[in-house]
């Protein structure tokens, strides 16, 4: 006996019943035709505060890293805390692109390309801060092994400089992967392009794609090759990030719990990022069809589940700092509840384990609006969370003696604010010049690619599969 | 945001100030372009090449012949290699007494202070007016020229004006000096007394011994100096006194040094001194004192003379007392200190300080004599140059002489009178009347300002001089360098206005001591000059007996009231003295031993006094603001910021005198509030004041934010009882109740050096030595010494009151200082901190660029030239002794005003500037050990140093010898058995860094009576 099933479907991952060619005019029209002049406005914004970020440095190589709020005991204030804020943020790029292409979410295909241009700039607004915020910033290189007269090696020991590796790392296979998955959607513009200089521009990158069976089959590869390669780097690059607190002895960074609860932080943050961008995007060039509600949806509850992870990582700090029975573990996680910086510990809690919790209604979820200010917040939250480890473990650390508080400058404050000059230049230059959705891609997971299960008008006619009954001895 | 830009009062930089419009006018340059670089420029090239030659031609750099010649080192003098420094012994004058110094001189160039440990007054040991003086030698806002009317003129001027001024010898003539004990002044003054006839000389100290003379005129009928000996004191009680530090005792180096004595404890079986401390603010003797008690500074001669009461009973010679009650006469501790003193006879000291009442120490003499300590613990010494009169009486009635018209020229020796004198006095109307006013001071100051004639001082360092220690031994003072901005010295000075001609000070103090010294003349003086002292020459000892006006003298002091409702004291500031340092640079950023604070002073109070004005006692954790209290005492009003000070005296409040400089330096000028208009002649201590909150705040730039122990192991202690029963009670195991984590594991695995470690060892190979310190806190008493002799030897920059406001303050080493207990009267710890080098130190593994590294001799050593400055070091450091240049503050310190090579010259040739964006901290003063690890080998072959020729700057300071250091693989020496002893420990054992830096525990001898 046998009993028959229907399948369920999943509703459509792009609405509105577009053509193949429709879609491509849609993602590709952006970039070919005329340059909107709220374009140029949001540019020239962007750009004002990139000057303000490259006023800010420049000043700070004039006087030195004494313009911050830095003292002893704080020695690391806002730029570390902006580099790993930036760092997390890019997270959310690498995972939809890699891990989720790994498992096969088809979803992923309206979103990717745009959250991995994300992850490329946000990770370039995180460089800068290792970087400019050392003393001596001429002789920066020789973090780098470079081979020199007096066989001068960098201390492997030091987790800066796994940071190091891992981020020029992280940053060049980032790199590669959105570049290979542009590919096929230049040759597209190149084809569609009417101007010569474009033509030229987009046929120069697209390297002589022709769509040719064996192109796609090479593609494929090396777009697999390249998720696998990224899978890790997702994992191991705010793992490492984490190293720089947890590897040192300062109570609050030094606990093993970091790696993890890094990684969903990041991830959380991220995905706050693309969704805060995604919700202005695709209303402006009216992408609603692509990036739908059922994205917003789907990206929330990753939020709530790393939000979440997050939570409960808090949560165990206290509980570990406990059962561990080290003073000055005790006494730091304490003093950060309640102690100088309670307010930034709250707003940490507020922002990062109270607002995902909303998303258990799935009608919040899918409230675009409602959806745009948590992603706002969460990411409020998440720079909190950096401040709080790295402000409030070494502003109350061993010595009560040494205890002191730190407050930023105008020229933390200018130098964050920069970065995202720096962000918003490179990501409105991306949406004006490149396809922001993977059209290839996104063409496979449209029904229309899907020819099977149709009847004569179109419309989607479930299978029926039969499912065998579990063999029961019958006497 | 914390940015203060728009605080005017603060200055980042010496360069930014200098740039001010104002004050360029003020450091204009002296003279035209040209003429500065003939006559007045001391570049270093010039001062080197100057200096070379007077060695070589001299075969004595102490020797200041006139030198025309400039030759090179074409021939190497003898005694002189280049690069290795050569040391004089000299002394350095304050007040009426100098300490034996020894003084590093790299080329002719001094460079460096250490005590003289042939000087009693030293013993080797130092203070940090010694230590910063050598920054006052080489500060460029030193006066350059004589003024006259305002305006500069040549040194010749001045001779010529005051060889015709002087010759009239009939006319009526003031000389008020400061207080000096320079055999050759004061055989300058007789001889200026005899050739003028109408000439009076009187002495005026705003802080001073007056009180303390008087007080043995009173009680013996004689002017004698008052010497205590707390090493033989098992019983110490300080009225207010606090004898350890420089600011309230010329002797403070030698008491400190033999009061910690007494209380060295290397095993169980040692015994201790009891000090007991009767004071109003919270002082660094007080913070010493085993039991404190705290009373306004008026009560504190109520209190004594209900202590002479009680025992008056039973001790002879205080009848005075019999009978006499007030409102202390059922004090507890007026009950515990009789009982105490009565079991302790001939071994006690009692001491009050010297601002208090010449009634107050007559009655403070008189005990000890009936207690039998006089000639024991306390002995009474006559000084040459003491003077049959009270100076300050005097002092007060030529004032008066001078307002009304009396002398006609007005000479004053050094002292900054028109700031320090009493307000009442109206000094500056008074010396209006003169018609010609003379000043001589280092620095063209307020003084100055108002006399016809700067003439400018030469430095104690630059000239020849000589001196009584305070038991009178006499010591020469020779100059290190040919004066840098020319200037005579008060003796030349003196000599000019007498005989009209300039003679040197050279051949001035040969002729004081040619007298002395026997026929042999010039064997005998190179012999002093060589020892810094005539080791033979000590004040002579008198015996004493009790006056019998004694009982009538001190009848009206009796009945006098302690002031009730809110008093203010003044009292000199423990940093600046009376004002005199105030242009050093170093102190005023050395962090108050007490409250932490640096460049200001404050009104220090209580908690309740302060809540009772009206000011919140609670101080903000996030910012430096601090509330301003308006305080008003007779005709006067200022304002200042109020500052809360555990262990204040309740209704009192107090405050130091010497800042509020204007027109002195660059340093000085606008730094706090000048206290002065409060002191009275009547009022020279404390005064009924009026204070309420003036509703504004203040930043005030303190190091030290967090002021509680929270109950954590940093600083262990116990009573001398506790110890005696539980010896281990300093073991981490005593204190926290169980092992070390990880300690058994290691044990099981034969290892003993700590707990388990992931890393391999980096204890260093045994054919090298092992450097290690430890820091004993049953002596250490907070002076804050060890950061100034720092300072001084490793170069470290002043970074300005806005800076260290910012928490960026760059001493290598620091004192911590602790409350804990009861917050109205705490016990209070303190506690130095250099770092610790670690064996496994965790800032070493976390540098990207391996720019700190373990040296084989087991130093933690910063590469300055490959430091990056990422601070990761800075962070992981779990004692936060790493210091990060935020700013080039070297440069900024190093470029001052128009010749920074001034400066320059103060800096140790031996040690690296640091440049910006590079972290820096305690080397265990690496240049020293590798001059000894060279000297070392060259001599014996071995590459370690024998035991105690190696010394870190800040142990060779300690007035407490709080510090030892040496070689660990040597177990004989003194810092071997120093670890072993019981009370060693080491900070935060249980994250496994090993410090080589360990403490000794403290220890206090309590009174159980008084728990």
């Amino acid at each position: 006996m046998s009993k028959t099933y229907e399948y369920v479907p999943e509703p459509a991952l792009v609405k509105g019943n577009h053509s193949f060619k429709d879609i491509t005019a849609m993602v590709t029209d952006i970039n070919i035709r005329p340059t909107p002049t709220g374009w140029y406005i949001a540019f020239g914004i962007s750009n004002l505060l990139l000057l303000l970020l490259l006023v800010s440095i420049a000043w700070l190589f004039w006087e030195g890293t004494g313009i911050w709020g830095l003292n002893q005991p704080v020695g690391w204030g806002w730029a570390i805390i902006n580099f790993v804020w930036w760092v997390g943020i890019g997270h959310a790029g690498t995972l939809i692109s890699a891990i989720l292409f790994l498992f096969r979410q088809g979803w992923r295909t309206a979103i990717n390309r745009f959250a991995e241009a994300m992850t490329i700039f946000a990770v370039m607004c995180a460089g800068i801060f290792p970087a400019i915020h050392v003393g001596r910033i001429w002789v920066i290189y020789w973090v780098f092994p470079l081979p020199n007269s007096m066989a001068m090696w960098p201390n492997f020991n030091s987790p800066l400089l796994w940071d190091v590796f891992a981020v020029s790392t992280y940053f060049t296979v980032s790199f590669l992967f959105w570049y290979v998955g542009l590919v096929p959607d230049l040759a597209t513009i190149r084809d569609r392009i009417k101007s010569k200089y474009g033509k030229l521009i987009y046929g120069t990158f697209a390297l002589g794609w022709r769509g040719s069976n064996r192109h796609w089959w090479n593609y494929e590869k090396s777009y697999m090759i390249l998720a696998g390669l990224a899978t890790p780097l997702v994992l191991s690059v705010h793992t490492i990030v984490s190293f720089d607190f947890a590897v040192s002895i300062i109570p609050g960074w030094h606990t093993t719990i970091f790696p993890p609860y890094f990684v969903a932080g990041a991830v959380f943050s991220g995905f706050a990022m693309v969704l805060t961008l995604m919700i202005i995007v695709r209303k402006i060039y009216g992408l609603q069809d692509i990036m739908t509600d059922d994205h917003i949806e789907k990206m929330n509850i990753i939020i709530l589940v790393t939000g979440s992870m997050v939570g409960f990582a808090y949560a165990m700090e206290f509980f570990i700092a406990w059962y561990g029975q080290v003073e000055y573990e005790k006494a730091i996680f304490i003093l950060r509840a309640t102690g100088p910086y309670a307010w930034a510990y709250w707003i940490m809690i507020a922002c990062n384990v109270l607002s995902p919790q909303f998303f258990w209604s799935k009608k919040l979820r899918r409230n675009v609006a409602f959806t745009f200010i948590i992603s706002i917040v969460v990411n409020i939250g998440m720079w909190f969370e950096r401040f709080v480890i790295a402000v409030t473990s070494l502003s109350t650390d061993y010595l009560p003696s040494s205890w002191g508080y730190y407050s930023p400058t105008f020229w933390d404050v200018a130098t964050y604010i920069g970065t995202f000059g720096l962000f918003f230049t490179f990501f409105l230059l991306f949406l004006r010049f490149l396809p922001m959705i993977a059209v290839a891609e996104l063409k496979g997971v449209m029904p229309q690619a899907d020819p099977h299960n149709y009847n004569d008008k179109g419309e989607f006619v479930p299978p029926k599969v039969e499912v065998p009954q579990p063999y029961t001895k019958t006497s | 945001m914390s940015d203060q830009s728009n605080q005017t009062t603060y200055w980042k930089s010496l360069n930014e100030l200098a740039q001010n419009e104002e004050y360029k006018k003020f450091v204009e340059r002296e003279f035209p372009e040209d003429a500065t670089e003939l006559s007045d420029q001391v570049s270093r090239r010039s001062f080197l090449r100057v200096m070379g030659a007077s060695i070589a031609l001299a075969g004595f750099a102490s020797c200041r012949k006139p030198v025309q010649k400039i030759l090179p080192y074409s021939r190497q003098p003898e005694d002189m290699v280049l690069g290795e420094p050569l040391y004089y012994a000299t002394s350095m004058p304050f007040q009426d007494s100098v300490t034996g110094l020894l003084i590093t001189n790299y080329e002719g160039r001094p460079n460096k202070i250490e005590g003289n440990e042939d000087h009693p007054s030293s013993g080797g040991k130092t203070s940090i007016f010694h230590q910063a003086s050598i920054l006052g030698l080489y500060d460029p806002d030193r006066s350059r020229s004589p003024i006259r009317n305002g305006e500069k003129v040549s040194k010749e001027e001045f001779v010529q004006f005051a060889s015709s001024h002087f010759a009239d010898r009939n006319q009526s003539l003031l000389f008020i000096d400061e207080a000096t004990s320079s055999p050759t002044y004061h055989r300058i003054r007789e001889e200026v007394l005899s050739a003028f006839p109408n000439a009076d000389w009187v002495t005026y100290e705003p802080f001073s011994d007056d009180n303390r003379i008087e007080g043995t005129q009173i009680a013996f009928g004689e002017r004698l100096r008052t010497v205590p000996h707390y090493d033989k004191a098992d019983l110490v009680i300080a009225l207010d006194d606090d004898f350890m530090s420089p600011h309230a005792s010329t002797n403070s180096v030698e008491n400190s040094l033999k009061l910690t004595a007494r209380r060295k404890v290397e095993t169980a079986s040692d015994s201790m001194s009891r000090i007991y401390s009767v004071e109003n603010a919270l002082t660094s003797t007080g913070s010493y004192a085993d039991h404190r008690l705290r009373l306004k500074t008026s009560q504190i001669a109520p209190f004594t003379y209900a202590l002479a009461a009680k025992l008056s009973s039973s001790l002879s010679g205080l009848s005075a007392f019999i009978g006499f009650e007030n409102e202390f006469s059922s004090h507890k501790w007026i009950e515990v200190l009789a009982n105490e003193l009565l079991s302790n006879r001939g071994t006690s000291v009692i001491s009050a300080s010297r601002e208090h009442s010449a009634e107050l120490h007559a009655v403070v003499a008189v005990l000890n004599h009936a207690l039998g300590n006089s000639g024991n613990t306390v002995t009474y010494h006559r000084i040459p140059h003491n003077t049959d009169r009270n100076e300050r009486e005097a002092f007060i009635s030529a004032v008066e002489e001078l307002r009304n018209g009396t002398y006609d020229t007005v000479v004053l020796v050094g002292t900054n009178i028109r700031q320090t004198a009493p307000a009442d006095l109206a000094f500056e109307e008074a010396l209006s009347r003169a018609q010609s006013t003379i000043h001589l001071s280092e620095y063209a100051d307020e003084t100055s300002a108002i006399c016809n004639w700067h003439v400018n001082r030469a430095h104690y360092i630059e000239s020849w001089g000589d001196g009584l220690s305070f038991t009178g031994q006499r010591s020469v003072i020779q100059p290190q360098i040919l004066p840098l901005f020319g200037g005579l010295s008060e003796i030349e000075f003196l000599n000019l206005l007498l005989t009209g001609e300039e003679i040197s000070g050279h051949e001035l103090v040969q002729q004081t001591w040619s007298s002395s010294l026997s026929s042999d003349f010039r064997r005998e003086w190179e012999t002093i000059l060589h020892n810094g002292l005539d080791q033979e020459s000590h004040f002579p000892e008198v015996s004493v007996l009790l006056n019998n006006q004694f009982e009538e003298a001190v009848q009206s002091a009796l009945t006098q009231q302690a002031v009730s409702g809110i008093e203010l004291t003044v009292k000199p500031d423990s940093r600046i003295f009376d004002g005199r340092f105030a242009n050093i640079g170093w102190l005023q950023e050395l962090p108050e031993p007490m409250t932490k604070i640096t460049w200001d002073n404050v009104a220090l109070m209580s908690a309740a006094t302060a809540e009772k004005i009206g000011i919140n006692p609670t101080r903000s954790f996030r910012n430096n603001d601090v509330p301003l209290v308006r305080i008003t005492s007779g005709n006067t009003t200022i304002e200042i910021a109020a500052w809360i000070e555990p262990g204040h005296a309740d209704d009192s409040i107090t405050l130091t005198a010497g800042f509020g400089r204007k027109g002195l330096g660059r340093v000085a000028d606008g730094v706090g509030v000048d206290v002065y208009p409060f002191r009275n002649t009547n009022a020279m201590l404390f005064a009924a004041a009026v204070a309420e909150p003036a509703g504004r705040t203040y930043e005030v730039a303190c190091v030290q934010d967090h002021h509680s122990l929270e109950g954590r192991d940093m600083i262990r202690t116990a009573t001398l009882e506790q110890y005696k029963e539980n010896p281990d009670f300093a073991s981490f195991e005593s204190f926290h109740g169980f092992k070390v984590p990880g300690m058994k594991e290691a044990l099981a695995k034969g290892d003993d050096r700590g707990p388990i470690s992931l890393f391999n060892e980096q204890y260093g190979p045994d054919h090298q030595p092992q450097w290690g310190m430890a820091i004993d806190l049953n002596a250490c008493f907070g002076c804050g010494v060890c950061t100034i002799a720092c300072q001084a030897e490793n170069n470290i920059p002043v970074i300005g009151k806005r800076e260290v406001g910012r928490r960026r303050i760059m001493h290598w080493i620091r004192t911590d200082r602790y409350y804990e207990g009861d917050p109205d009267n705490p016990s209070v710890y303190h506690q130095p901190v250099p770092c610790m080098h670690c064996e496994l130190a965790p800032c070493e593994q976390v540098c990207p660029v391996a720019a700190t590294t373990h040296s084989e001799d087991g130093l933690n050593q910063m590469t300055y030239n490959r430091c990056i400055g990422t601070r990761y070091c800075a962070n992981n450091c779990p004692f936060k002794v790493r210091r990060f240049n935020f700013f080039n503050y070297t440069k900024e310190y190093l470029t001052t005003g128009d010749d920074p090579e001034i400066i320059q010259m103060a800096m140790n040739p031996d040690v690296t500037v640091r440049f910006r964006g590079v972290i820096e901290k305690c080397t265990y003063c690496v240049q020293r050990i590798n001059r000894g690890k060279i000297a070392s080998k060259i001599a014996t072959g071995s590459r370690k140093p024998a035991d105690g020729t190696v010394k870190t700057a800040c142990q060779q300071a300690c007035p407490a010898n709080a510090i030892t250091f040496g070689d660990l693989t040597d177990k004989n020496s003194v810092i071997s058995r120093s670890k072993r002893n019981e009370r060693n420990y080491v900070m935060l054992e249980e994250i496994n860094v090993r410090p080589r830096t360990s403490y000794l525990a403290r220890l206090t001898n309590k009174n159980p009576e008084l728990g």
